[in-house]
């Protein structure tokens, strides 16, 4: 099964299409100004679908939809913003009952509309439940993940959505069964020259799991402190819409461009906080100063420097190949200032861009990295069609040899 | 519970002006006093146009130097986003002769084209060409450097008012 560039682009705009217009049909219902910020196809481990909802408490309705795809989709929004937006619906108060009829009745309305816009476009029925109110922590507020996992990297559909002046953000997941969804894509891709095996895209997700967890083991090597490999991703969006992916807070890290099969860019980014502790950790006395020292930016450049290291070499292992990178520089920017001048360059020769990320994080002090890639597509494609896909998980059989 | 963040702190005495956000490869135009904002512009543009005479103002945040090089939205580049702009502040009452410019971003961060001008430059170079083209005066400039930007348009007066992460916030 292959999937081309095109269908993944137009797969990705007709979600970011059903977001819009479920954004639209919320603005009609309560005249709530909302905005789709981001939507990206992003494909990764089913366990691992929901982390950026960590340490808050969500409040949604969830969808089972069937027909030309099947699965699960839920729309969800912190738990603290039930009251403004019902008062928006529901003007002059609301009892807790009322509150959750108002979630449920704008969930049904938003989520017609998002369903629907892909049942047009695919011109095929796609058939989905009455709306089911939850309530939740983090990634718990999403659908189980299936006991009986025969697919454990899935495609999620996410999109985030900003209600405009105040920080309420809505999360829209779909989340289709994988077999129906490959061979909708299947379908609909021009099976020429820019397609991509599915499966290998799998295969570049675990290459970047043993990059994060070589980076990872640099980081405790040179710090003393365990750390963990934690989310491994491959995403897929408009170019336009690749910035926005860090967000606007502070960052301080390295940055490299790499070359070799495929070339591209690739950060190491810290937030303020993780730069400082884990600058500290290296550090043989207390800096003097306040905040992020010069001293601290030498020793995040050389952690910086190790992790890229450590990430590309995993690459190049599984690839058999040599992956070259320059000396890194040192960013402290707005994240997606950071993020947009790679974009930008990368935007040169290709519309959408593939987006590989990972983070990792340890228990012992504040500390949490990021890692984003953002590899040439063309050369991704060819690495990929290189690659054989037993050489990375050796232990599973690839099934297109089986029958 | 409602969180603001701080620039609606210092504005939460007074009627507030509808604030509306213009993302990468967008424009947004206004004759209501809004308050258009753009954020993270590395070798991006923002470019601001106002209308003295009728008020009239927009944004467009642009990411790469010509449309006839790549695909995509029209905003999305430095040549077509200044033209798409300036067609959609006239549709609503603008008047070329009297629009001026502001313009901000094309930060030379992290460019590592070997040779020739960084995507920054070449950006900052378009619009200039563009605005000048169109007649357009610029008014007013913070482009280049090494840093990241974050915009606000004022349209009640025009004031484009730059933010930095290190630096304070300047009003062009």
């Amino acid at each position: 099964m292959k999937v081309d560039i095109q269908s993944l682009g137009t797969f990705n705009q007709l979600a970011h299409e059903g977001a819009k217009e479920a954004t639209q049909s919320l603005a009609q219902m309560t005249g709530i100004d909302a905005v789709v910020d981001v939507t990206k196809i992003t494909l990764l481990n089913r366990e691992d679908v929901g982390e950026e909802l960590a340490g808050q408490e969500f409040v949604g309705v969830q969808f089972d939809f069937e027909g030309a795809l099947q699965g699960d989709t839920v729309l969800v929004f912190e738990a603290d913003s039930v009251g403004p937006i019902t008062e928006a619906l529901l003007p002059g108060g609301a009892d807790s009952e009322m509150e959750k009829s108002g979630v449920k009745e704008i969930g049904n309305i938003m989520m017609s509309g998002f369903i629907d816009g892909w049942a047009d476009y695919l011109e095929t029925s796609i058939d989905h439940s009455p709306p089911t109110y939850i309530e939740d922590d983090g990634a718990e507020i999403l659908p189980e993940v299936p006991a009986m996992n025969e697919q454990p990297q899935v495609f999620v559909f996410k999109s985030q959505i900003e209600w405009v002046g105040e920080s309420v953000n809505f999360y829209i997941y779909m989340l289709p069964e994988y077999e129906p969804l490959a061979d909708l894509m299947t379908e609909h891709a021009e099976t020429e020259s820019d397609a991509i095996p599915i499966d290998k895209l799998s295969v570049f997700n675990e290459m970047t799991t043993s990059g994060t967890e070589k980076a990872a083991e640099n980081v405790e090597m040179m710090t003393g402190i365990p750390t963990e490999a934690e989310v491994t991703q491959i995403s897929f969006a408009p170019i336009e819409d690749v910035p926005k992916q860090v967000g606007n807070d502070t960052y301080v890290g390295t940055v490299v461009e790499f070359t070799g099969a495929p070339s591209g860019y690739l950060m190491v980014l810290f937030d303020e906080v993780s730069a400082q502790n884990v600058a500290e950790a290296l550090m043989p006395t207390q800096p003097e100063g306040e905040g992020l020292t010069d001293h601290h930016k030498a020793a995040i450049e050389e952690l910086g420097n190790i992790m890229t290291s450590g990430f590309v070499d995993g690459w190049a292992n599984v690839l058999q190949s040599s992956v070259d990178h320059t000396p890194p520089r040192l960013v402290h920017d707005m994240g997606q200032a950071i993020v947009d001048p790679l974009a930008a360059q990368v935007g040169q020769q290709q519309e959408h861009s593939f987006i590989i990320e990972s983070e990792m994080q340890t228990d012992d002090i504040e500390f949490r990295s990021q890692i984003h890639a953002l590899p040439n597509e063309q050369e991704l494609r060819e690495a990929l069609d290189e690659l054989q896909v037993d050489r990375a998980d050796e232990t599973d059989a690839d099934v297109e040899q089986i029958f | 519970m409602k969180v603001y963040d701080g620039s609606q702190t210092e504005q939460s005495t007074t009627a507030q002006p509808e604030r509306k956000k213009v993302g990468i490869a967008e424009y947004t135009v206004t004759t209501d006093d809004a308050v258009l904002t753009t954020s993270g512009l590395g070798s991006c543009i923002g470019v601001a146009l106002y209308d003295r005479e009728s008020g009239a103002a927009g944004l467009v945040h642009v990411m790469l130097p010509r449309f006839e090089d790549g695909d995509g939205a029209r905003a999305k580049f430095a040549d077509t986003g200044v033209e798409v702009l300036l067609d959609e502040l006239e549709r609503v009452g603008a008047k070329r002769r009297s629009v001026e410019a502001k313009i901000a971003g094309g930060s030379d961060m992290l460019d590592f084209s070997e040779n020739g001008a960084s995507i920054g430059s070449r950006n900052a170079d378009t619009v200039r060409e563009t605005l000048d083209e169109y007649d357009i005066p610029i008014v007013g400039e913070d482009i280049g450097g090494d840093h990241g930007r974050s915009l606000r348009l004022e349209s009640a007066t025009g004031d484009l008012i730059v933010k930095s992460a290190s630096q304070d916030s300047a009003t062009l």
